[in-house]
C-alpha cells in the first residue's frame, strides 16, 4: 500500500509486480499466437520454432472458405452498422434534445437487454426466429446483431449530443444560421468524434460477435469467428488458426486506438454502471 | 430531418405541443426493436414453457419441462457446474481486479499507464482469439509445458477441457470491465478523505476497510452483477475450452436448441438462467439507471 | 430615438412563476444599458428574449420599429456574447468570426477584409489561424465579441461576458468593450450582477429584482438616490435600519434621529460615508471592529439590540473596539411599503 502516498520518489514495487504479471498473462499468450502465425515448423519440446516463414499465410489466404467468411463478416458488419446508425442516431438526437411523453422510461428500456443473461436471451430470440424461418439466414443474423448494438448506439450518441454546449448552438442561430445549418455545422462536428467511435465499436463488435452468429447463423452463415471455431475444433494445422487470429486482430487494434478517447473519458465505464 | 432539427431548436414554450409526435416517432424504431427482440422473446419463453399444448391438443398450465429439468441429473449437473463456474469467476475477478484498480487509482506516471493499458487490453481481444491463445499456451504440449520442460519440471495437468478452462478464459475476458467499473467507483473516493484518515492515524489496511470499501461497495456489486450476467450464460469460452460433460448452461442451451431441436427444452433452460440471474439483472439495471439519472 | 423597445414583456415558466413580469424599457440608439440584478432576478431571461432564445408569454419587443417578438434568433438584428463564450471549438478564430458572413454568402475576399478588420478592432490581429482552445479566457471573450460585431448588429447583447475572467482582466476588458461600443456607437444591452461593472460602463442602469424593474436611471442617480430599499441595499454599502417613526423621530433601540414623516414603521437608509461618529456621554452604539482599508477606515458598530451598522471614517486612531459612540447621520432616505417617502 505504498501507493497511497504518491508523492514519494521511491521505487514503485507494486506497480512493477503488476506490470510484470500482466505482461506475462495478457501479452504472453498473444505473443505465442503471433509466433505460431509466422512458424513453419515448431515441434515439442523446442522453446522457439525450428523454422520461421510465411508459408501458411499463403495457404490460409488461398482458402476460399476464409475469403467467403471475411467478405460475409465485412458485409454483415457494414449492414448492421449502417442500419444501427440509421435507426439509433435520430433516436439519440431525440432523446438528447427533445421532450416527449415517456422519454425517460423509453430511454431506460434499452437497458432491458442487459437485465438478462445474454445467451439465455439469444436462445429465447432464436426460438422465435425458428418459427419465422430466420434461422440460418443473413437477415436473421443482422437482426440479432442489431439488438447487441442498440444500447450503446443509443447511449453513447445521446451523451455526445448532450455534451454539445447549447450556447454554441444558440450562438450559431444568433449569427444567422437556420436550425438545419446549426445541426450540420455545429452540433454534428462537435458530437462527431464520439459518434464515430460508437460506429466503430458497433462495426468491430459485430465483426467479432460469435454467440448470436453461431446460434442463429449456423450452418448457412459462416462469419470469421465461426470459421475460427471450426478451425479450433476440427483443423489439425495450428497455423491456420494463428494466421487467422493475427488477421482478425488488426481491426480490433484499430478499434482500440479509436475507442481510447471514449474509454479514457470514463464515460464508457459509467455507461456500464460503474 | 430539417423539420426535426427546427423543432428541436425552437424554444420550449412554442413547440411543447407540436413536437411531441416527432420525438416519439424518432425513437419508435429502436424502441419497437427492443420490444420485439428483447421483451417479447423473454415473455414468449416464459409463457410457452408454462402454457403448453399436450398430446391431445389441449392447451393448459404445465410445468412438466421444469419438472424434467430439475429431476434430470444431467441438467442438474450442468446447472451445478454453471453455478460453480460463476461463483469461482466472480471471486477471482474481484481478487484480481481490486488490487489493480486500487493501484491505478492511487498512482500517477508511466508505469501505471502501462498497467492500465494492459488491464484494458483483453477487452479488445475477441474471445475466439483468446480461446485459441489459451489452447496454444495451456493446452497439452502448449507454451507452458514447453517452458516447464526446458526447466526440467514436470508438465502441468492442462485445464483445457476441464471446468477450470472456462474459468481462466472468462476471468481473462472480464477483467478489463471489472477494473474499469471499480476504478470509476474509486474515482468517487476523495484524496482528502484518505489523507484525513491517515492523519488521525489509520494504517493502509484500516483506510481500505473503513474509508475506501464503504464508498465503492456499490461499484463492487455492479461489477459483480455485470460479470455474473455475462458468465452465467457464457457460450464461446465454455464451448471451446470446457468439458463436454457436464457442460455450462450456454453450450447446453445451444445443443438443446440446434442439435436436439427441442426449443421448449432450450427455453426452459433459458428461463431457469433468467431466474438465477434476476436479482443481479435488476440490481444492475437499477444501478445504471440511477447512475444515468443523476447526471 | 428609441432603437429597442420592450413593452410589458412577461415570461411565465411552466411552474407558473413569472421570471419576467410586465417589463418595459426603451433603449436609445448608441446607448449602453446595464441590466443589474442578483442571480435569478430574470435579467438573463429578459436578454434572451431580446435575442430570440426565449419566447415571451406576453408583451412585445420591437427593434427599429419592427416587431421581432416572434422571430427566431437568426432573423433578428441582434448579436449575443455569451458568458461561456460559446466559441465553436472545431473551428479556428477566423472561421468562428467568418461563419455569419459565410451564411450571408459574402464574397471570400470581402469576408477576409471584414474579419481582419474586426479582429484588429478587438486586439486580436493575426490570431485568425489559432484554434479557439489555444486562447486565454480574455482572448476567447474577444473572439466572441468579434463574432457578434462583424455582422454589425443593431443591438449588441452581452450576457455576463466577464463573469468567467479574473478581476484584473475583467477591469481591462470592460474598459475596452466600452471604448469599442462608443467608437462604433452600437446600441448595447448588458447583463451583469456586478455593480462595479454596471456603474463604470453603463449610460443607464436598470436594477431588476423578481422580474421587475426596481429603478431605471443614470449610474450616479441610482447610487445617490435609490428609489426602493432593494436598490438601496443592492448598490454600494448601505445601512438599512428597520424601525418606528414617532413624533417626527425615527427610533431603533437607543438610536433616534429626526425624520419628518407620519408615524408608523419605516426603513431608514444611511450610506456609511454619511454616518458620522461622535464622542458621547450617552452612547447609542458600541464599536465592534475597526478595519483599515488604507484609503479609509471602516467601523463596525452594534446597537444595543445587536443591529450591525457600518461607518466610514478618515481617522481610525480615534476608535477602538468596545468604545461607546454617538451616531450622527448627515444624509438619510426613508422607505415605507417599498417606496421612498423621504430624502434629506
Amino acid at each position: 500500500m505504498t501507493t497511497l502516498a504518491p508523492a514519494h520518489p521511491r521505487i514503485d514495487w507494486s506497480g512493477m509486480v503488476l506490470a510484470l504479471l500482466l505482461t506475462l498473462v495478457i501479452v504472453g499468450p498473444l505473443l505465442v499466437v503471433a509466433t505460431w502465425a509466422f512458424t513453419e515448423v515448431w515441434r515439442y519440446p523446442n522453446i522457439i520454432p525450428q523454422q520461421f516463414g510465411f508459408r501458411f499465410w499463403g495457404q490460409t489466404l488461398g482458402r476460399p472458405d476464409v475469403w467467403n467468411a471475411l467478405i460475409l463478416s465485412l458485409r454483415l458488419s457494414t449492414v448492421v452498422t449502417l442500419l444501427s446508425a440509421l435507426i439509433c442516431l435520430p433516436a439519440a438526437y431525440a432523446f438528447a434534445r427533445m421532450t416527449f411523453p415517456g422519454r425517460d422510461i423509453l430511454f431506460f428500456s434499452f437497458l432491458a437487454g442487459h437485465a438478462f443473461p445474454k445467451f439465455g436471451l439469444l436462445v429465447a430470440i432464436a426460438a422465435i426466429f425458428l418459427q419465422l424461418d430466420l434461422i440460418g439466414t443473413f437477415w436473421g443474423v443482422v437482426l440479432i446483431q442489431l439488438v447487441g448494438t442498440l444500447m450503446f448506439m443509443i447511449w453513447i450518441p445521446v451523451a455526445a449530443f448532450q455534451a454539445v454546449d447549447r450556447r454554441m448552438e444558440e450562438a450559431a442561430r444568433d449569427v444567422g444560421a437556420g436550425p438545419l445549418r446549426v445541426f450540420w455545422s455545429i452540433t454534428l462536428p462537435q458530437a462527431g468524434p464520439t459518434i464515430a467511435a460508437a460506429l466503430l465499436l458497433s462495426f468491430v463488435g459485430t465483426f467479432y460477435e460469435t454467440e448470436g452468429a453461431w446460434l442463429i447463423g449456423a450452418p448457412g452463415i459462416r462469419t470469421m469467428p465461426i470459421l475460427m471455431i471450426s478451425y479450433i475444433n476440427n483443423q489439425m494445422v495450428i497455423q491456420y488458426g494463428a494466421v487467422l487470429s493475427v488477421l482478425l486482430w488488426v481491426p480490433s487494434f484499430i478499434a482500440l486506438m479509436f475507442a481510447r478517447r471514449i474509454i479514457g473519458g470514463g464515460a464508457f465505464a459509467r455507461g456500464f454502471g460503474g | 430531418m430539417s423539420e426535426i432539427v427546427e423543432r428541436a431548436a425552437l424554444p420550449l414554450a412554442q413547440t411543447a405541443t407540436s413536437r411531441r409526435p416527432i420525438g416519439l416517432l424518432l425513437v419508435a424504431m429502436p424502441v419497437l426493436l427492443v420490444i420485439w427482440l428483447v421483451i417479447w422473446p423473454a415473455i414468449n419463453a416464459i409463457s410457452r414453457t408454462v402454457w403448453r399444448t399436450d398430446v391431445n391438443g389441449n392447451a393448459g398450465f404445465d410445468l412438466s419441462s421444469y419438472a424434467f429439468f430439475f429431476s434430470d441429473t444431467y441438467s442438474l449437473g450442468n446447472l451445478a457446474v454453471t453455478l460453480w463456474t460463476t461463483l469461482v469467476c466472480a471471486v477471482l475477478l474481484l481478487v484480481i481486479s481490486l488490487p489493480i484498480a486500487l493501484y491505478l487509482r492511487f498512482s500517477r506516471g508511466r508505469l501505471p499507464a502501462y498497467v492500465q493499458a494492459l488491464a484494458i487490453l483483453p477487452m479488445f481481444v475477441p474471445s475466439i482469439i483468446l480461446a485459441f491463445a489459451f489452447i496454444r499456451v495451456l493446452g497439452p504440449n502448449g507454451m507452458l509445458d514447453i517452458l516447464l520442460n526446458a526447466l526440467g519440471l514436470p508438465k502441468i495437468r492442462t485445464p483445457y477441457l476441464t471446468p477450470w478452462g472456462p474459468v481462466i478464459g472468462l476471468v481473462w475476458d472480464n477483467t478489463p470491465l471489472t477494473v474499469l467499473i471499480l476504478l470509476s467507483g474509486l474515482g468517487g473516493v476523495a484524496n482528502q478523505a484518505i489523507e484525513a484518515a491517515r492523519d488521525v492515524g489509520a494504517n493502509a489496511i484500516r483506510v481500505f476497510w473503513h474509508i475506501i470499501l464503504p464508498r465503492i461497495s456499490n461499484s463492487i456489486l455492479v461489477a459483480l452483477s455485470f460479470s455474473v450476467l455475462g458468465i452465467f450464460s457464457s457460450f464461446t469460452l465454455p464451448y471451446l475450452l470446457g468439458p463436454a460433460s457436464p457442460e455450462m448452461l450456454g453450450p447446453f442451451m445451444q445443443r438443446t436448441l440446434r442439435d436436439v431441436q427441442d426449443p421448449i427444452g432450450a427455453m426452459t433452460q433459458a428461463v431457469v438462467a433468467f431466474g438465477f440471474c434476476i436479482l443481479f439483472g435488476l440490481f444492475y439495471v437499477r444501478s445504471v439507471a440511477r447512475n444515468r439519472g443523476n447526471r | 430615438m428609441s432603437v429597442l423597445n420592450i413593452a410589458e414583456v412577461t415570461k411565465t415558466f411552466s411552474g407558473g412563476t413569472n421570471a419576467v413580469d410586465r417589463f418595459s424599457l426603451d433603449v436609445a440608439g448608441g446607448e449602453l444599458v446595464c441590466l443589474l440584478g442578483p442571480s435569478g432576478s430574470g435579467k438573463s431571461t429578459l436578454l434572451r428574449m431580446v435575442g430570440g432564445f426565449e419566447q415571451p408569454t406576453g408583451g412585445r419587443i420591437t427593434i427599429d420599429g419592427e416587431d421581432v417578438t416572434h422571430l427566431p434568433p437568426e432573423r433578428r438584428p441582434t448579436g449575443m456574447v455569451f458568458q461561456s463564450h460559446a466559441l465553436w471549438t472545431h473551428m479556428n478564430v477566423f472561421k468562428n468570426v467568418a461563419f455569419g458572413l459565410r451564411l450571408r454568402r459574402m464574397p471570400a475576399k470581402q469576408i477576409r477584409e471584414k474579419v481582419e478588420a474586426v479582429l484588429e478592432l478587438v486586439g486580436l490581429a493575426g490570431y485568425g489561424d489559432r484554434m479557439t482552445t489555444q486562447l486565454s479566457g480574455g482572448q476567447q471573450q474577444r473572439v466572441a465579441l468579434a463574432r457578434s460585431l462583424v455582422l454589425e448588429p443593431k443591438i449588441l447583447l452581452l450576457d455576463e461576458p466577464f463573469a468567467s475572467l479574473d478581476q484584473h482582466l475583467r477591469e481591462r476588458l470592460r474598459d475596452e468593450v466600452r471604448d469599442i461600443q462608443q467608437r462604433l456607437g452600437i446600441t448595447t444591452l448588458f447583463v451583469t450582477h456586478g455593480q462595479d461593472e454596471a456603474l463604470s460602463m453603463a449610460d443607464r442602469i436598470v436594477v431588476i429584482a423578481n422580474g421587475r424593474a426596481e429603478q431605471i436611471g443614470r449610474p450616479d442617480a441610482v447610487y445617490r438616490d435609490p428609489k426602493t430599499p432593494f436598490v438601496a441595499g443592492f448598490i454600494g454599502l448601505m445601512n438599512l435600519i428597520e424601525g418606528e417613526v414617532k413624533n417626527g423621530h425615527f427610533i431603533r433601540s437607543e438610536f433616534t434621529t429626526p425624520l419628518p414623516i407620519a408615524d408608523g414603521p419605516a426603513t431608514l437608509a444611511i450610506r456609511p460615508e454619511a454616518l458620522d461618529l461622535t464622542a458621547s456621554n450617552a452612547p447609542t452604539a458600541r464599536v465592534h471592529r475597526v478595519t483599515d482599508y488604507g484609503s479609509h477606515g471602516l467601523v463596525d458598530l452594534d446597537l444595543a439590540d445587536g443591529t450591525r451598522l457600518k461607518s466610514t471614517v478618515a481617522n481610525l486612531d480615534l476608535f477602538q473596539a468596545g468604545q461607546g459612540v454617538g451616531l450622527l447621520p448627515r444624509a438619510v432616505a426613508a422607505y415605507r411599503e417599498n417606496q421612498q417617502i423621504y430624502r434629506s
